[in-house]
């Protein structure tokens, strides 16, 4: 298995957003649901997610409720709001571009 | 969850912080377990790949945006921590803030009431008062009536107003007053002198000030026919009826017309005419009631400006529509009303600001007031320079402990960050400690103001603009000395700051600062002393200046008798049973009055010339002119230097007679014996007077002005003498005979107030209010700046020698005496006051011009003064850089060389 690629800066905010926008999840599972999906291609410091949720939630992009885990146990839940929807939407659309854009760029054979 | 709730339910938001946190270790620690890892094991490499636990709560808080307050709070803690260490800083420190901040507080509660508080009605912004000058060629001045002095604006007569009312369309509407003075309010048999304002019925409609009790004169009130009624301030109803809802409804006599008291004002509202403080508010209609004239009504004259105007704008009526269209207005109303007035005298209309009402107090005070305030802060500037140099100094003895934390990984900003904390807890603590000195000073300025026998009516109150302005003073002060120091700390160098080992020497770039600061400082407190002395001087000057009467043991008291009930015959026979029965008290030597005060800053004038030579005027048309008793000359100690004075035989059966003062005799007669001669007034069909006698010249209406050519005439002749001011001669102490001199008074009519008791001397003080202010702030402004330039020359000069103590040390193993020592030092002390002194004379010289005019008999550069000032402070500078000179001196140099 190839070494898992280090984040983007400013990736960890879309990520998050695109995780939580299938259903509500708390930090660990936010964390699983990434890895999961990206197959364990990116390597999240996991420590680093939650000044990340925090800034979100501050933003209004999220919000929180504490709740019941699998084990029974108390956790936080994030679920998307209307407003960090919205805030996916851009944020992939932005992305799309400017992958698209940069993808061109290494493309051009005949510099 | 928000910043807010985040800041505000600390506690909870760590719980929850630690407990998701934990929950995400204990659940992924929980999944390694279930691939088979042990326990223990399990719960390490869940710890491990988390990472630092409290780094990333530091990251958590920081995304709340908790990060800046915890700091904040951090910094806090230390600054007090700091404070708390160094006490005689600290206290050295707010103290010198909080006499800055108070004096500067109690300026501005002054300078706010006087200059930013408007009439207390809705939309006072919108408020204009109409007024009108003499055109260039109009000869139109109207007759009036009303205060001399400096016109505000100028009076309307009744009819023009109604009419200019009735065609107004710019002004919501159109109302008139008139300020009365000195009517005699009689309540339940007590006779007492008050204030009053006629006011137009629609005055209260239009312009709505706020009652507390009862009604407000409406338009019905205002009718010749209408029950006379009145509204009363709020200060009267406490004062004579302590607030009892008894008092509406009640009879007052006023100039014995009967009125009654439907209302009162709520206690912001003190009238149309700022620092005015009227206590009846009456209609208009009541005019020929209260003040009868004999010329008949004023109501139904209609060339007698007396009424003053104003209106509140409508909304979105420009300054310049209105004043064209009421211009319009006035020219209509005048051919109108004044038909016989020919289009080239048409005075020219103007509206002017009218948000304070009638606004003369502004124009007098604000002078003295920005200087107070320039002079307030430039004491502030000295304790923030003192301030600065005292921080500076300090840091340079913290340069390890700086060193230390950017060697820890704090950056510069942190540690500048830090630095200015402690600046901003010194200012905070200086800045409330100089409220409280503000408050408890807040009457000190004001009460300068008042004449020692009646309160100024200033009065100070604190609002939320007064902490508006000290929060925004100490913030200011904080940032100016604390920015330097801050600044300085982080230029330490990190290696050389932990290296050095307090051997630190002040290298000249080092120390620079800090003397720069000092020499500021000195030049600015001597500026402060330069003008200290220089009002110092002219209140010494003014008060022995040459006035040409001797004011000792002269007790004055006025005495203004209505008209209606002492019609013009009556007058000077009541006034002669009075000079009499005062001459007979025990006690008093002689007795005598006059129609003016003297130096009370008021004059008479009146146009006359010399029968033979009627061409002639003196200085710009008219001599001044004062009615005396026969007993004047004597009783004010003024020599008759030629002829005879006036006797009790120069009634209104004998010729006329004058007596001149030598000046106008001079203008008059020059180079003849003016006794026997004649002059005769302008007034048509008067008749010539003999001029019996020539005074010596005498100070007239205040001790600035030269003596006026002036011409003194018996009022025993004055077919209608106005009020009048009692002058007694006394040897008896004041307090019995002001008893005796009511009791006379009361004897010939019970109805009749003696107004303004006071001496001569008083009444001279009085008219030096502003000097007296100015000379007693500038010389305690002038003592604190030099306390706060001692404080920073001893701080500068003992932070030097304790970094030099090394090198004296050497100087002396090296044979140095210590005299030679001392003088060192003493030098150094004397070279920074000498530097800061030229600096301060030559800003003197450039500053001291713009008080030229607030001088008396002395140049804005007085040598004298300057010379003064510039010695006090060398003497200064030298005494508090000797403790710091004597301690270099006995340094023993065995000690020094082994002490680092």
């Amino acid at each position: 298995m190839a070494k898992p690629l280090d984040l983007l800066q400013g990736t960890l905010d879309m990520l998050i957003l695109k995780a939580v926008s299938l259903g509500p999840l708390h930090g660990y599972g936010i964390l699983l649901r990434i890895q999961q999906i990206s197959k364990d291609r990116l390597e999240i410091q996991q420590g680093s997610l939650y000044p990340a949720l925090y800034r979100l939630e501050r933003h209004g992009w999220i919000e929180s409720v504490w709740g019941e885990s699998d084990n029974n146990r108390k956790a936080k839940y994030y679920n998307l709001t209307p407003k960090g929807k919205r805030q996916l939407q851009l944020e992939a659309q932005n992305w799309n571009r400017m992958t698209d854009v940069i993808g061109a760029i290494l493309s051009t054979e005949d510099l | 969850m928000n910043f807010l709730r985040a800041l505000l339910q600390r506690r909870r938001t760590e719980s929850e912080m630690d407990a998701e946190l934990r929950f995400h270790i204990e659940a992924f620690a929980g999944d390694l377990i279930k691939q088979g890892i042990p326990e223990e094991e399990a719960h390490r490499r869940a710890r491990l790949e988390f990472g630092a636990i409290e780094s990333h709560k530091e990251d958590c808080r920081e995304s709340l945006g908790l990060r800046l307050f915890d700091e904040l709070r951090c910094d806090t803690r230390y600054a007090l921590r700091m404070m708390r260490q160094n006490p005689g800083f600290t206290a050295v420190a707010v103290i010198s803030l909080a006499l800055g901040i108070g004096a500067n507080t109690a300026i501005f509660t002054f300078a706010k009431e006087v200059l930013l508080t408007t009439m207390a009605v809705p939309h006072s912004d919108r408020l204009r008062v109409l007024t009108w000058a003499p055109g260039p060629k109009s000869n139109f001045t109207g007759h009036s009536w009303g205060d001399f002095g400096p016109v505000l604006a100028a009076p309307f007569p009744y009819l023009l107003y109604l009419d200019m009312r009735r065609q107004n369309d710019v002004l919501d509407d159109l109302v008139a007053f008139k300020d009365l003075y000195q009517m005699t309010a009689t309540v339940d048999g007590q006779a007492e002198s008050v204030d009053g304002i006629l006011v137009s019925g629609n005055f209260y409609p239009s312009i709505a000030p706020q009652l507390i009790a009862g009604r407000a004169i409406t338009p019905a009130d205002d009718f010749l026919s209408a029950t006379p009624v009145t509204v009363i301030s709020d200060e009267y109803w406490a004062h004579r009826f302590g607030r009892s809802a008894g008092a509406l409804g009640k009879t007052v006599n006023l100039n014995r017309v009967p009125v009654t008291i439907v209302g009162v004002n709520a206690p912001e509202f003190k009238g149309p005419k700022a620092g005015g403080t009227p206590q009846f508010f009456l209609p208009v209609s009541l005019q020929q009631q209260i003040l009868a004239d004999p010329r008949g009504s004023m109501l139904a004259r209609n060339d007698f400006c007396w009424l003053m105007m104003m209106g509140r704008l409508k909304p979105g009526v420009t300054d310049q529509q209105a004043n064209s269209s009421l211009d319009r207005t006035f020219r209509n109303a005048i051919h109108t009303t004044i038909p016989e007035l020919k289009d080239a005298d048409i005075p020219r209309f103007s509206l002017i600001a009218g948000s304070r009402g009638l606004d003369r107090r502004t124009r007098v005070f604000s002078k003295p007031i920005y200087l107070l305030l320039a002079l307030a802060g430039l004491v502030l500037l000295i304790a923030c320079a003192n301030l600065a140099n005292l921080l500076l100094a300090r840091s340079s003895t913290r340069q390890r402990e700086m060193s230390l934390r950017l060697a820890m990984g704090a950056s510069r900003s942190r540690v500048m960050r830090q630095v200015l904390t402690e600046a901003m807890m010194l200012a905070i603590f200086g800045g409330a400690a100089g409220l409280l000195l503000g408050y408890w000073g807040k009457n000190l300025i004001p009460s300068l103001f008042d004449d020692s026998w009646h309160p100024s009516g200033l009065d100070s109150q604190m609002d939320w603009r007064v902490f508006a302005f000290a929060f925004v003073a100490t913030l200011i002060t904080g940032l100016l000395f604390g920015v330097a120091p801050a600044w300085r700390c982080t230029r330490a160098d990190v290696n050389s700051g932990l290296q050095e080992t307090g051997r630190m020497t002040a290298t000249r770039p080092k120390a620079f600062l800090g003397k720069a600061l000092v020499v500021f400082q000195v030049s600015l407190s001597l500026l402060l002393l330069i003008g200290a002395g220089l009002f110092l001087r002219t209140l010494i000057n003014l008060r022995s200046t040459a006035i040409g009467f001797n004011p000792e043991h002269i007790l004055l008291f006025d005495l203004h008798p209505s008209r209606a009930a002492y019609p013009a015959s009556q007058r000077a026979p009541l006034y002669r049973q009075i000079e009499l029965k005062m001459a007979a008290l025990p006690g008093v030597e002689s007795a005598t009055l006059s129609s003016e005060t003297l130096i009370a800053n008021g004059h008479g004038r009146d146009c006359f010339s010399p029968t033979d030579n009627l061409a002639l005027l003196v200085d710009g048309g008219s001599p001044w002119d004062i009615s005396v008793g026969p007993g004047f000359f004597a009783t004010m100690g003024i020599p008759i230097v030629n002829g005879r004075s006036f006797t009790s035989r120069d009634n209104q059966h004998a010729p006329k007679v004058a007596i001149l003062n030598q000046r106008l005799a001079k203008e008059f007669f020059p180079n003849t014996n003016p006794i026997g001669r004649t002059i005769i007034s302008c007034d048509a069909g008067s008749t010539p007077v003999e001029i019996v006698g020539v005074s010596a010249d005498a100070k007239y209406d205040n001790l600035r002005n030269p003596v006026p050519p002036t011409l003194y005439l018996p009022y025993l002749q004055d077919s209608d003498a106005g009020g009048m001011t009692f002058e007694l001669k006394t040897s008896a102490s004041n307090a019995s005979i002001i008893t005796e001199i009511r009791e006379a008074v009361r004897s010939i009519d019970k109805d009749l107030p003696i107004l303004e008791v006071r001496t001569q001397t008083q009444q001279i003080e009085a008219t030096l209010t502003n000097e007296r202010v100015f000379a007693t702030l500038t010389t305690g402004f002038g003592v604190l700046a030099l306390i706060l330039a001692s404080i920073g020359i001893y701080g500068i000069m003992a932070y030097t020698v304790s970094r030099r103590t090394n090198e004296i040390g050497i100087r002396m193993a090296l044979g140095a005496r210590s005299t030679a020592v001392l003088a060192m030092v003493l030098r150094e002390t004397l070279l920074l006051a000498l530097i800061g002194i030229a600096a301060g004379l030559a800003a003197s010289a450039a500053l001291t011009r713009l008080a030229a005019s607030l001088l008396y008999n002395l140049k804005p550069t007085d040598p004298l003064t300057f010379f003064a000032a510039a010695l006090l402070l060398t003497i200064v500078a030298l005494a508090s850089g000797f403790t710091p000179a004597r301690r270099a001196a006995s340094v023993d140099p065995m000690q020094a060389l082994r002490h680092e």
